[in-house]
């Protein structure tokens, strides 16, 4: 084994060759295999075609939908999953460790589901949505309802990064702010906030990136009207329906290369956070 | 000597000068919000889901499952997780046993491919196979000339399932494998024991509780996966209808208690899901203590 | 005083993890708070700056009571075991943090950033992230971002206990000359004796919470008060010792007495004492005429090894009073090992192999203070004593304090006849409580026992200890024992005053000023600070009251010696009861 050449380093233990393979083959057939398909299919199509698919109006104004919502989502995550994990680790209430068990239901809970509930919850004659509807506001069936529901799915992604983050960070450094005659709010701002950021903007990002790609739950709440509230993902699939099987192709890739980019963005700022945390220790 | 409990925050708020009137009314504030954001967003729906399945009491809700579709689609998706998730952990193992214990060329960019189906939207799960095994994909002609159905049909929901969730027991795994080395496994082997031995003996009882996350996540997502079926299924009533996707037909056809009754079966399912988790949590923190 | 503690005391679920410490630090001292891990210093440290609430007591720096101020009013500088440096700031920037949190001019911070750094001999490194520095680089950073507000007092929590051991040397010797160079009151917590030893002025010493000792290292070392003090501090040989109760020491066995003959007149009344000896203070000799010091007995050599410059020995001997047969002793060591270090000229003058047999002598001894030698637990038949002496507490504590327990049969002890002369009763004497108490306590006092332990079946050690004297001249041994049990149990402690319910109404002053005399002799004649409460009772009842508040409770009473058994006491002996007694 330790002759296969360079590109690995010799191990008394067993096993690489039987699991390797059989990962690489696993991952080939799944993943790589049916991604190449969609690029192959986008690859026959003529650039007049191409470019008349993914820039056409409709396609443009689901990027948009697709793109903002799910941007603002995020935004809305970073302020309000960083108080709730804020108030998971340094408060004591009635309750806390159930509602901490229960910031991971989003991604437990199958998004078909979420999205049937959160409609209910915030159409005109649902429980918020009935109060909301008397102040003039609309949620469910608008852009807003599109946002919400990105929002509830994205959640867990930021709570779940802060909060190992606040809970290793700042005691220590706490300490030494408060004897060094740091105020609360000075060692918020300027240890304890410093310190978290990278795992807040590493949350931030997944949430985003989930948002961009989310379907089941946005669908049952978005109204689904053309050009206003219509998704990328659903454009594909009502191109699907439609038997335009390149045009779904090529709305496909496009969201393809979006995710890589995204990808590429993650691992990049998870790089940046893991050299600001973990120098020095 | 750390001193006592370094990682009880809210110690800090019994030590002296802290306790005034506005560092409490700012704890409750943020309490107050924090439980607002997440009632408005989690605990309501969560609320109504079983309020409306239950709206006009039990019987009516366990009704829904007599009807025929209905217990097909539960079937179906028990089905499916029954061949995805063993398949699934499978991988998961071999991937993570290859990726934590060896250093090879490469390695980053497999780990990269694994991590890829989080990245990509559900609906896109769905689609790639379309492309390939649907009427106009590259293997279409060839199918339909063999009467072999894959689209629209139970291998289809299979292999987009499994697409979605493969990397829920390798992305456990991988982390927690790397962090615990490999000196113990490294020792079993120079006192004799084989690769398989090894691996029950030595790295499973370590990883167990990873492992069980891992499938847990795993199953609930296979159960519950809904934009990559739905794009693959066809929605025929009876025959390719999971779960999800028959509350989706419900839902549509205004049948809400029916719609909830089922939704309620698969919040069931997360919440088990979460109660193992968190046990799970509870059992290697402690044991790691 | 620059840092005065008064009877601060903080609890952790329950147990006091800081118990009572009472401490004062002089202006520009160098403190060294010496403990083993658990000991609550740390705790004590913490307390100290404000990172800590303390349940109990007060504490000040320079004057001002800063108990309930927060740690960013208290202005100390801390330096903490893993620096705590802020990662996402430079060099320069942590240490100007305290300064600009106190909105000092950016061009005055700058000026004190450097003179800091040349201080701490980093100049030059102000641009760098503490990511880049070595740990020993990080923690000369930590204490400069201390010192930079100008604190009262500078506290380091274990500041070397990352360090490996040159760096550790390296920046000891840079903190003691910063501290000297700005005469800044400093504690230093540490778990390393050498270490103490090497920097402080002073050194408390911590154990169980509790501040056993505090003084310089010359003296702990020489003249330590306590067991812990004294086996913490250096390797040290405990030793029971017979004494006359007027201090002489007895004859040594082994070697024709030239003490007074015991013939003419009775038995001079004989006390066992703790004795220190240090392994360098032990001498080893081809026999008793050839040794220089103080003959203690004969042994042989049972184990040799060499440390390079010191020869490390370990010698067996016989027990002092294992010459005599006790009758009714069943669980006495004969023998004991001592610990006996040799440098390379005593080697080469008489060179040893193992299994030689040797004159032991001392060149130094130290009588520890502590009247608590060994217990003996006394029945009146074999399996009760054995059981006695076996008692899950009672263990725990004797090997708390290194020393030995052994069962005595007194077939005499339920009865009142003495038959005979029995062998003198010395140390703790141990029997168990319930009906047929008071009688075996009055057996014991007829024989001369000091302190008598009565054992409850409870086996979890107390966590409250009652103090009371029945009687004002019982008081200084009453305050000695408590002295020295409590230094093995991390229980709280009260003295109580009890005063008949009729003088409630009178002047009362008198016995508030008695209890304060009552606490400063304990601090300043024993070491231990207690609490102190005065009660309106009957004495018996109010007792009674006091230990049945709650299960786990134990009382030491003082009572007066000749009187004997009241029938008060009688009848609080015979109960059957869940706490310890502890007869004074």
């Amino acid at each position: 084994m330790a002759a296969s050449g360079g590109w690995r380093q010799p191990s008394i233990l067993p096993g690489f060759g039987l699991t390797l393979g059989f990962s690489t083959f696993f991952v080939s057939a799944i993943v790589l295999l049916p991604l190449g398909a969609l690029v192959l299919r986008t690859a026959s199509m003529s650039p007049a075609d191409f470019f008349a698919t993914v820039l056409a109006p409709r396609a443009l104004a689901s990027y948009r939908l697709t793109f903002g919502a799910s941007l603002l989502a995020a935004l809305l995550n970073a302020a309000g999953g960083f108080l709730i994990a804020w108030t998971l680790v340094r408060y004591e209430f009635p309750g806390r460790r159930l509602v901490d068990a229960l910031i991971d239901l989003p991604f437990a809970l199958p998004t078909a589901v979420s999205g049937i509930a959160l409609t209910a919850v915030f159409a005109p004659d649902g429980w918020v949505g009935g109060w909301l509807a008397a102040q003039g506001v609309q949620v469910a069936y608008t852009w807003s309802g599109v946002v919400l529901a990105l929002t509830l799915i994205g959640l867990p992604f930021v709570v779940r990064t802060v909060q190992p983050a606040l809970v290793e960070v700042a005691r220590d450094l706490e300490d030494a702010a408060e004897t060094l005659g740091a105020k609360p709010f000075t060692i918020f701002r300027r240890i304890i906030f410093p310190a978290v950021l990278p795992a807040l903007v590493t949350g931030f990002t997944l949430a985003f990136a989930r948002g961009i790609g989310e379907y089941g739950s946005v669908i049952f709440i978005a109204g689904n009207l053309p050009m206003r509230t219509e998704i990328t993902p659903l454009l594909i699939v009502i191109k699907l329906e439609e038997f335009d099987y390149s045009g779904a192709a090529a709305l496909g890739f496009m969201m393809l290369l979006i995710s890589f980019v995204m990808l590429l963005l993650i691992n990049t700022v998870q790089a940046w956070s893991r050299r600001r945390l973990t120098v020095g220790r | 000597m750390p001193g006592i409990a370094t990682t009880d925050h809210a110690e800090i708020l019994r030590r002296p000068g802290r306790g005034g009137l506005r560092a409490a009314l700012l704890r409750w504030t943020f309490i107050a919000l924090a439980l607002t954001f997440l009632g408005g967003l989690l605990f309501a729906p969560l609320a109504v889901i079983f309020g409306t399945a239950l709206g006009r009491g039990l019987p009516q809700a366990v009704a829904i499952f007599a009807d025929t579709d209905t217990r097909a689609a539960v079937q179906l998706t028990l089905l499916v997780a029954v061949i995805v998730v063993p398949l699934n952990t499978l991988f998961g193992i071999a991937a993570a046993w290859a990726i934590a214990k060896f250093e090879f060329a490469g390695k980053s960019l497999l780990i990269t491919i694994i991590d890829l189906p989080f990245a990509v939207s559900p609906v896109i799960s769905g689609l790639v196979y379309v492309l390939l095994f649907g009427a106009q994909g590259v293997f279409g002609q060839w199918l339909i000339e063999r009467d072999i159905a894959i689209i629209f049909a139970l291998p289809g929901i299979v292999m987009a399932t499994m697409f979605v969730t493969f990397p829920y027991v390798a992305r456990e795994l991988i982390p927690l494998m790397q962090q615990l080395g490999n000196d113990e496994e490294e020792a079993a082997i120079t006192l004799g024991a084989g690769g398989l031995m090894t691996f029950v003996r030595v790295t499973l009882p370590k990883v167990k509780w990873g492992l069980v996350y891992g499938i847990i996540l795993c199953n609930a997502r296979a159960m519950g996966e809904f934009g990559a079926v739905s794009v693959v299924s066809g929605h025929i009533r009876g025959l390719t209808n999971t779960m999800p996707l028959h509350i989706e037909i419900l839902y549509n056809e205004y049948d809400f208690v029916g719609a909830f009754a089922v939704a309620s079966l698969l919040t069931l399912l997360a919440l088990v899901t979460l109660v193992i988790k968190t046990v799970v949590e509870w059992r290697s923190g402690s044991r790691g203590s | 005083m620059s840092i005065v503690l008064d009877q601060v005391t903080k609890q952790y679920q329950g147990t006091p993890v800081v118990n009572d410490v009472s401490l004062d630090i002089a202006e520009g001292e160098f403190f060294v708070l010496l403990g083993p891990s658990g000991s609550g210093k740390s705790t004590l440290l913490r307390a100290i700056a404000g990172l800590t609430s303390v349940d109990h007591g007060r504490i000040s720096l320079r004057g001002r009571d800063v108990t309930s101020l927060s740690a960013r009013e208290r202005e100390v500088g801390f330096v903490f075991q893993n620096y705590a440096l802020f990662r996402h700031m430079t060099v320069a920037e942590n240490i100007e943090f305290g300064l600009s949190v106190r909105r000092v001019r950016a061009a005055e911070r700058a000026k004190r950033r450097r003179e800091l750094l040349e201080l701490i001999g980093l100049a030059g490194l102000d641009d760098r992230l503490p990511g880049q520095l070595s740990g020993g680089q990080q923690q000369r950073v930590a204490v400069a971002r201390a010192l930079a507000h100008e604190p009262r007092v500078l506290l380091l929590d274990e500041p070397f206990g990352a360090l490996d051991a040159k760096i550790r040397e390296e920046l000891r010797r840079t903190i003691r000359r910063v501290q000297k160079e700005l005469g800044i009151t400093t504690i230093l917590v540490t778990h390393d004796q050498e270490e103490a030893f090497a920097m402080g002025d002073r050194i408390g010493v911590m154990n169980l919470g509790r501040l056993l000792e505090a003084g310089r290292p010359t003296e702990l070392y020489s003249r330590p008060a306590t067991r812990f003090v004294a086996t913490f501090l250096g390797a040290a040989n405990l030793l029971l010792r017979r004494q006359a109760l007027n201090g002489t020491a007895l004859p040594p066995r082994g070697r024709a007495a030239p003490a007074p003959a015991p013939a003419d007149g009775p038995r001079p009344r004989e006390h066992e004492v703790v004795a220190v000896l240090r392994p360098e203070e032990v001498e080893l000799a081809p026999s008793a005429d050839a040794a220089v010091g103080h003959f203690l007995g004969r042994g042989h050599v049972e184990e040799i090894v060499f440390t390079g410059a010191l020869e490390r020995l370990r010698v067996r001997m016989p027990t002092e009073d294992a010459g005599q047969s006790i009758p009714g002793c069943i669980d006495c060591a004969t023998t004991v090992l001592l610990d006996v270090t040799r440098t390379q000229a005593e080697q080469r003058a008489f060179p040893l192999r193992h299994g030689q047999a040797v004159a032991i002598a001392a060149r130094r001894i130290h009588v520890l203070p502590t009247p608590l030698s060994s217990f003996t637990a006394f029945a009146a038949g074999e399996a009760a004593a054995v059981a006695l002496a076996r008692h899950p507490w009672l263990t725990a504590l004797a090997a708390q304090m290194q020393t030995r327990i052994a069962a005595r049969i007194e077939p005499s002890l339920d009865g009142t006849t003495a038959a005979g002369e029995p062998e003198a009763v010395v140390g703790v004497s141990v029997i168990g409580t319930g009906p047929g108490c008071a009688d075996q306590v009055r057996w014991l006092l007829a024989h001369q026992a000091e302190e008598i332990l009565c054992l409850s079946t409870r086996e979890r050690a107390p966590a409250r200890v009652v103090i009371y004297c029945a009687t004002p001249a019982a008081r200084r041994a009453t305050l000695a024992v408590a002295a020295s049990l409590l230094r093995h149990v991390p229980a709280e402690a009260v003295y109580v005053q009890i005063l008949p319910p009729e003088e409630a109404d009178g002047p009362t002053a008198t016995a508030v000023r008695g209890l304060l005399d009552v606490r400063s002799e304990a601090r300043d004649a024993h070491g231990l600070d207690v609490r102190t409460e005065l009660r309106f009772a009957e004495p018996g009842e109010a007792l009674l009251a006091e230990l049945e508040r709650d299960e786990s409770g134990m009382l030491i009473l003082g009572i007066d010696h000749d009187s004997g058994v009241t029938p008060e006491l009688s009848a609080l002996l015979d109960r059957p009861a869940a706490w310890p007694v502890l007869l004074v």
